[in-house]
């Protein structure tokens, strides 16, 4: 029994990994109901290199203008092949609906001549319930 | 008696062995949905040199080389690139700089180089290669010193 307690521990801990390289941010699309002046939505992104790397998130409406949108926390450091939680709360701003992107931003490789910042954004849509 | 019971055991045990065995069977469902998903590794960093006339700073250029990121996607995301908005130059650098990135794509999605967005449909793998020119009108040149630029590769 001890054994079957083992393996199952073994098994769930190789396969959180597993499952956090296989994106770079999930979900990438979502709906959302919400019955107050803002809606909330929680984002995992990942790290899928070998290497620690800084990454930011940032909310854009579908002009990819700046929301002033609560990100907690919009900057941090995420380990090599590492998954994290993200809550990101968007303000209605009086509209009935709101569309915003939510992107994870990323300079894995800093100090070059041309870098490359990788982008992964999601599309999440936001209806307020009265 | 004794005869008679074993008489009959053994015709039981007869008649039970021609009965098949019953059993019963239940289909398990399992459902899975995969919502459209992207990951961007860059591989490498691109480099720029400078053209003969000094115009035109480039990864197409000769020496120059383009950066390499690898797509992996479900399909139903789009690919594109934002205009240059970052970007270093030396202090002897005082005339503008047109800067214009691109991308083309090789493996599951072939897509030629290009600087729009492109929509991906289908699930596969690619090596995207990112290229950026900045280009001098007239008679501007470019100077002397380091230059960094930094593009944006969006999958959405």
């Amino acid at each position: 029994m001890k054994f079957f307690g083992t393996l199952a521990t073994v098994l769930a801990v190789s396969l959180i990994p597993a499952a956090a390289a296989a994106q770079s941010m999930s979900p990438m699309r979502g709906e959302v109901n919400s019955f107050t002046d803002v809606f909330a939505v929680r984002v995992f992104p990942a790290n899928p290199y070998d290497q620690k790397i800084k990454v930011e998130i940032h909310v854009y409406d579908q002009d990819f203008q700046p929301v002033d949108a609560r990100i907690s926390p919009a900057v941090f450091q995420l380990g090599a092949q590492a998954s994290r939680p993200v809550l990101v709360v968007v303000p209605f701003g009086g509209a009935a609906e709101r569309k915003v992107r939510i992107c994870t931003e990323s300079i894995p490789f800093p100090n070059q001549q041309t870098q490359i910042r990788a982008q992964i954004c999601g599309k999440f849509f936001g209806h307020r319930k009265s | 008696m004794k005869l008679f019971r074993t008489a009959f055991g053994a015709t039981l045990l007869v008649a039970c062995l021609g009965q098949p065995v019953l059993a019963t069977t239940q289909n398990v469902i399992f459902n899975g949905t995969i919502s459209p998903t992207c990951t961007l590794v860059i591989a490498t960093n691109g480099t720029m040199t400078v053209s003969p006339d000094l115009q035109t700073l480039s990864s197409h250029n000769s020496g120059g080389s383009a950066g390499t990121v690898t797509l992996t996607t479900t399909g139903g995301v789009s690919l594109s690139v934002d205009p240059v908005t970052t970007t270093t130059v030396p202090a002897a650098d005082t005339t503008s700089t047109t800067w214009t990135p691109t991308y083309s794509s090789a493996g599951a999605h072939s897509i030629v180089e290009t600087g729009s967005a492109t929509a991906i449909s289908t699930p596969g793998a690619d090596l995207v290669s990112v290229h950026l020119a900045g280009t001098k009108g007239g008679s501007n040149r470019f100077a002397n010193g380091n230059y960094q630029a930094t593009v944006t590769l969006r999958c959405e």
